[in-house]
């Protein structure tokens, strides 16, 4: 990776979990669930067209891999819930959630194609 | 059963956030993105973190949907590219692991001094 990728992977990276953490729980409590669709496509909808979608995009892929801004939702809203006083030991059986059901749900859209 | 329901709700955010998002932009291009978010990552966060499938511990640290739709990509591209495709994204992912970290801290950060100096808005 080049040094100019790695800055902009590191900035695109940032960018999303600072909004959610800013923005979709203060929507909630404002406008209970509707604050959370209207969280959803604005910060989703526009930071994913800056990550992924426009030609000159912030997170640089690999060859033939692909890492979603997804990560860095989940890593971003860790880190801040750990900083707040979260348990990091009594979230493991959500994290061994997540790749039973990420490995489950990746094997389903195979045989979606 | 705490284990079952959450791996259903990663199960199925990956599913229909990965299965469709490539629906609605063949069909209306790039600001099919606003669509797709909306039907999409909407729906899934009442499921999964509103009404409450993802099941958390009271104080435990907050595991967001998300890993469940990345780790679901990371799957297909294995089984589709074989383990190549993994060893030439972890530069990616060492590099999206740190600015979400960073980001998320700074998210913190700002809160805190909000609260100290006494600026954010009230409702």
């Amino acid at each position: 990776m080049l040094g100019q990728a790695i800055i902009t992977t590191i900035f695109g990276a940032f960018l999303f979990p600072l909004f959610i953490r800013l923005l979709w729980g203060r929507l909630v409590t404002r406008f209970g669930a509707i604050g959370g669709f209207l969280a959803a496509i604005t910060i989703v909808g526009t930071i994913w067209i800056i990550n992924h979608g426009i030609k000159y995009h912030l997170i640089q892929q690999g060859r033939n891999g692909w890492i979603d801004m997804g990560l860095a939702a989940a890593v971003g809203a860790f880190a801040a819930s750990v900083a707040t006083g979260g348990e990091i030991r009594k979230s493991f059986v959500n994290v061994s959630a997540a790749v039973v059901g990420g490995i489950i749900s990746g094997i389903i859209i195979v045989y979606m194609i | 059963m705490k284990f079952l329901r959450s791996t259903l709700g990663y199960c199925l955010a990956g599913v229909v956030i990965n299965g469709f998002w490539g629906f609605f932009l063949n069909k209306f291009g790039l600001l099919g993105a606003y669509g797709a978010a909306l039907f999409l990552t909407g729906s899934m966060w009442y499921i999964n973190h509103y009404v409450g499938l993802i099941k958390h511990d009271e104080d435990s640290a907050f595991i967001d949907m998300g890993l469940g739709v990345a780790i679901s990509l990371v799957a297909k591209n294995y089984i589709i590219n074989g383990v190549n495709s993994i060893v030439n994204s972890i530069p990616t992912l060492v590099y999206v692991v740190i600015g979400a970290a960073l980001g998320g801290y700074v998210a913190v950060l700002i809160e805190k001094n909000n609260r100290k100096t006494n600026c954010e808005k009230k409702f």
